[in-house]
């Protein structure tokens, strides 16, 4: 379609204003901010979901895979990549902080749009079996450290360390009450553990699950402090690895030919 | 936006809203469907002739209410031709093969052992298992026992339908904890879940609403990049902005922190999950003592045109009764010796041929007796459960159980099995 | 650039303008519609699939060998295969063969309409990726957990792999075409955050060949987090291009406002800035 079939009023010769006056300007930036917002939401809950899923999905769908050892290990150190790259964007453009909570919300919401549409209303799983770990109080946290600090250094180490470590305590209150033990012929099983045997998966059977099996003994029974901050540790390294992969995904320059 | 174009946004609104609706419905009335086999079909036969053989499988009820237990009971016989692509049973769990949960797995038990987690098993051996089921979901659903062996899959027993009446409305499932509490799995907990969730979820909206509402994208990235450097842009944070942000952030850790110190306050016997492997009791001497049938597998030939199969064996009889052949059981199919099995058996009709096996010579073996003969399984189910491409496979052979009835009504459970030569054009069978 | 040409009309119009003449965005350059109708479309179409999964996914999905996954699922997947692949090809086709020839001509205002359209790709193309990489691919996890693998085509890869994958590829070689052939902008090159935002997520679908390589020969257990999967997760990552490619809109937008003088009056400015952020905005 050729700019002459357009009907463009009060059009003049030669010179042609792009807006009509500045409170179209105004119309137009509002229209395009809530474009973006919903551009940036969608596509950032897409990419975050299947990078999540496939990464830790197994921990994040299944009450009986949240462990101590695996699950607050590979859970920060997997959802901090696009923490990183977000912030990264939202900050550097914008200045606007809030790149970890955005991307960490529309994980979430598509999450949960997925266990209760899918799990729960097609294969009958239910809620309290499948629900998705709770990160947002550690993407808020992560965003007030970028918006004191103003730095991407003390975001990573600061940020990242507290990021890992709050994603435990932050789902314990949730979590803590599928832990209470019971007895089944003569075994004793958490709560979810019973839910994990009650509830039947055909394809999911007990041996793949990848949750703490007694090692880290020389620690007793402190096995999430140590692995939160292990997880703390290479989210620092991830958080840098993922600015940069951000940065680059923020380049805006062209090539000749493909 | 004119006046019509927002009474058509308000109609596609309408539609969308129609169609979830529609789409919540089907949730939950279109519960009743029927659901076949669960996908064993598409594993090479030699995985599933040579794996586990199952049999004496008893479900317990046809039909059920919802809240209603049904009994699963049978044994299986791990074979002593495991192929090589399978891994070893060291970790192997009992599962239940159905269609999403609509039945609860209250109890499994293996030679008496409960086996909610992963355990050993032996090839050669026959062990028996119980499984008590929880209708959950109305339906009728196809439910089979599977043993899943790590790197091997799922393996998949015979599937029968169990109709589950009444309404998912009325299913409870209520489990006491060690500290005396009693509650309903099925609902146990979900206020927490969602009323954590969804606040977290609106303080997180509300930042971003925040942040957005301050100026949006364009106004922003046009002011950081028109500022001459980093602290210009810097200043776009507001004095009040960064009171905000420590409140969000003294806000959030302090809920994190009083939840978490009142959660282990209230809990303070939460266990770890449970893990490792559980230890399987011996079961009953009587299932794994040896045979005084003996049974030489000679040669077999899967005649393709034909749809049967044709074992030459030599069978010694050193019981003390004359034996015939009953059975062949291979894939959880079931072919039968008509003159020999004379009552009508139960069992799910697209796994058994009534008529599938004949004897070369029908005489009883006598005691003391050593004979060669032929088996002959015929039936089109070698092509419809896909056991025929036996011929087509990368490891063409076979195993399965061969049944011997005593004439006093003792039963002989022997696991035959060894290579299978395709046959294209009947003429390889005069051989026999 | 050679079109850039943002300047208000005339001293007198802009003055006029800015006195309260239009604050609303002219229905010649942005129309809601654009933007709802593949929005509601899509909403639409994938609940009527939604629907389909749960009466037929049990029902008539779970043995790929039986006449009934032939009738309810196999038939799909031969419908979807050849009318994506048509509707790829009609796309791209009609929207080169309608290229505008003429690019050193268009008009600020007809290429802030365009942009606008552009606009309405992504926005397309966002919601075709929200529920192709995270509504059907998640619900493939409950499938695979739930059931035992039997084929390469599950009713939820039907779905997922050979249905909503293919929408979004359309959509987003429909957006890149589309800024190709008509923004001055884009036509002078090949935007490189604009090929890895379609290019990255479209290798999500030839990526389905290694996972059904590796399930053919591995293993027939679910474990959502398999390396196998890993595949996806790398050029799932490629959708972060979507930073580049909104900052090259971004600046191309910032040029025209520039070039109308309105820069210091549209940056943020804590006092004085007029822009709405997000305010529900009219067009005429």
């Amino acid at each position: 379609m050729s700019y002459t079939d357009v009907d463009v009023p009060n059009r003049r010769d030669k010179v042609q204003a792009a807006f009509r006056s500045f409170g179209e300007v105004a119309a137009a930036a509002s229209v395009l901010n809530w474009l973006l917002l919903f551009i940036f939401f969608c596509v950032l809950l897409g990419a975050y979901h299947i990078h999540t899923m496939l990464l830790m999905g197994d921990w994040d769908f299944w009450i009986d895979w949240k462990d101590r050892r695996y699950w607050p290990t590979v859970g920060p150190i997997v959802t901090i990549p696009f923490i990183a790259a977000a912030q990264f964007f939202f900050w550097e453009k914008f200045r606007l902080p809030f790149g970890a909570t955005f991307v960490v919300l529309a994980l979430l919401v598509g999450e949960w749009i997925n266990r209760y549409v899918n799990f729960w209303g097609w294969t009958w799983f239910p809620v309290n079996f499948c629900w998705p770990t709770e990160f947002i109080p550690g993407a808020l946290f992560i965003d007030c450290v970028l918006l004191m600090s103003r730095s991407y250094i003390m975001t990573a180490v600061i940020g990242g360390l507290g990021y890992a470590l709050l994603m435990y305590p932050s789902n314990w209150p949730i979590l803590a009450q599928f832990h209470m033990p019971v007895e089944k012929n003569g075994l004793v099983m958490t709560l979810a553990d019973l839910m994990g045997f009650e509830t039947v998966r055909t394809g999911t059977p007990e041996y793949i699950r990848l949750i703490e099996k007694g090692t880290l003994r020389s620690f007793g029974q402190d096995v999430v402090p140590v692995s939160s901050f292990f997880a703390g540790f290479v989210s620092m390294v991830m958080y840098l690895i993922w600015h940069f992969i951000g940065r680059w995904f923020s380049r805006t320059d062209f090539i000749a030919r493909i | 936006m004119k006046g019509h174009e927002y009474r058509r946004a308000g109609r596609s609104a309408l539609l969308s809203i129609s169609v979830a609706v529609v789409m919540g419905l089907a949730f939950t009335v279109i519960a009743i469907t029927s659901a076949w086999a669960h996908g064993e079909k598409a594993q090479m036969p030699f995985l599933r002739m040579r794996s586990v053989q199952w049999y004496d499988i008893v479900w317990s009820k046809a039909e059920v209410k919802v809240g209603e237990t049904v009994e699963i009971t049978g044994k299986f016989h791990l074979s002593e031709f495991w192929p090589d692509s399978i891994g070893y049973p060291k970790e192997s769990f009992l599962n239940i093969g159905q269609p999403g949960a609509v039945f609860v797995r209250k109890e499994v038990f293996l030679n008496g052992t409960f086996v909610p987690r992963a355990f050993t098993l032996e090839p050669g051996k026959t062990y028996e298992f119980k499984i008590v089921l929880l209708a959950r979901r109305p339906g009728d659903w196809h439910v089979h026992p599977v043993m899943n062996i790590r790197n091997g899959g799922p393996l998949s027993g015979p599937g029968e339908y169990i109709k589950v009446t009444g309404d998912y409305a009325d299913f409870t499932n209520t489990v006491t904890t060690l500290d005396g509490k009693t509650f309903d799995l099925e609902t146990f907990g979900l206020t927490g879940i969602y009323s954590w969730h969804f606040l977290w979820m609106a303080i997180a909206a509300v930042w971003v609403a925040y942040w957005f509402r301050r100026g949006g994208f364009i106004s922003r990235c046009l002011r950081v990049a028109g500022s001459p450097d980093v602290q210009s842009a810097d200043k776009m944070i507001s004095p009040l902005d960064e009171k905000i942000a420590l409140g969000f952030l003294g806000g959030t850790l302090l809920i994190v922190m009083v939840a978490f110190t009142r959660t282990e306050a209230a809990l303070p016997r939460a266990l770890p999950l449970q893990s490792g492997l559980i230890t399987i009791a011996p079961g009953d001497p009587a299932m794994n003592a040896p045979e005084n049938v003996l049974v030489k597998y000679e040669r077999a030939i899967y005649d393709v045109p034909g749809r049967r199969l044709v074992v030459n064996l030599q069978i010694t009889n050193n019981s003390n009764e004359p034996v015939q052949i009953g059975e062949l059981n291979t894939a959880s199919v079931r072919f039968l010796n008509p003159k020999v099995m004379k009552d009508a058996v139960k069992y799910p009709d697209y796994l058994l041929a009534p008529e599938g096996l004949s004897v070369s010579d029908e005489k009883p073996i006598a005691p003391g007796e050593t004979r060669k003969l032929s088996i002959i399984a015929q039936d089109a189910l070698w092509d419809t459960q896909r056991l025929a491409d036996i011929y087509y496979g990368t490891d063409s052979s076979m195993a399965g159980l061969l049944v011997f009835l005593g004439q006093n009504g003792t039963r002989h459970v022997i696991e035959i099995g060894g290579p299978a030569v395709p046959n294209y054009t009947n003429i390889g069978l005069l051989k026999l | 650039m050679s079109t850039v040409s943002g300047s208000l009309a005339d001293t007198e119009h802009r003055d006029a303008a800015e006195q309260g003449g239009g604050s609303k965005l002219g229905a010649d350059v942005f129309d809601w519609k654009i933007i709802w109708v593949p929005f509601v479309a899509m909403f639409a179409f994938y609940s009527m699939i939604r629907v389909y999964e749960q009466i037929y996914g049990f029902s008539a999905g779970l043995d790929s060998f039986s006449d009934e996954f032939k009738t309810y699922w196999l038939s799909v997947l031969w419908i979807e295969l050849p009318t994506l692949g048509a509707a790829f090809v009609g796309v791209m086709a009609y929207l080169w063969k309608t290229r505008d020839r003429d690019l050193a001509n268009v008009t600020p205002r007809e290429e802030i309409r365009r942009y606008f359209v552009l606009m309405a790709w992504l926005t397309a193309y966002a919601t075709a990726v929200y529920w192709g990489a995270s509504f059907f691919t998640e619900q493939d996890g409950t499938w695979h957990q739930t059931v035992v693998r039997d084929t390469d085509f599950t009713p939820s890869h039907i779905l997922e792999f050979y249905l909503s994958y293919p929408i979004y590829i359309i959509m987003g070689c429909g957006a890149f075409m589309y800024a190709k052939t008509r923004l001055p902008f884009y036509a002078k090159g090949y935007s490189v955050p604009f090929l890895l935002f379609v290019v990255g997520p479209f290798m999500i679908f030839p990526n389905v060949g290694l996972n059904e390589w590796g399930h053919t020969f591995w293993f027939m257990e679910e474990i959502f987090v398999a390396p196998l999967h890993w595949g996806f997760v790398f050029f799932g990552w490629f959708a972060l291009a979507v930073f580049g490619v909104s900052l090259q809109i971004l600046g191309r937008l910032r040029e025209v406002i520039i070039a109308s003088g309105l820069e210091a009056k549209c940056s943020f400015n804590e006092e004085t800035s007029p822009l709405p952020a997000g305010a529900p905005a009219a067009a005429e």
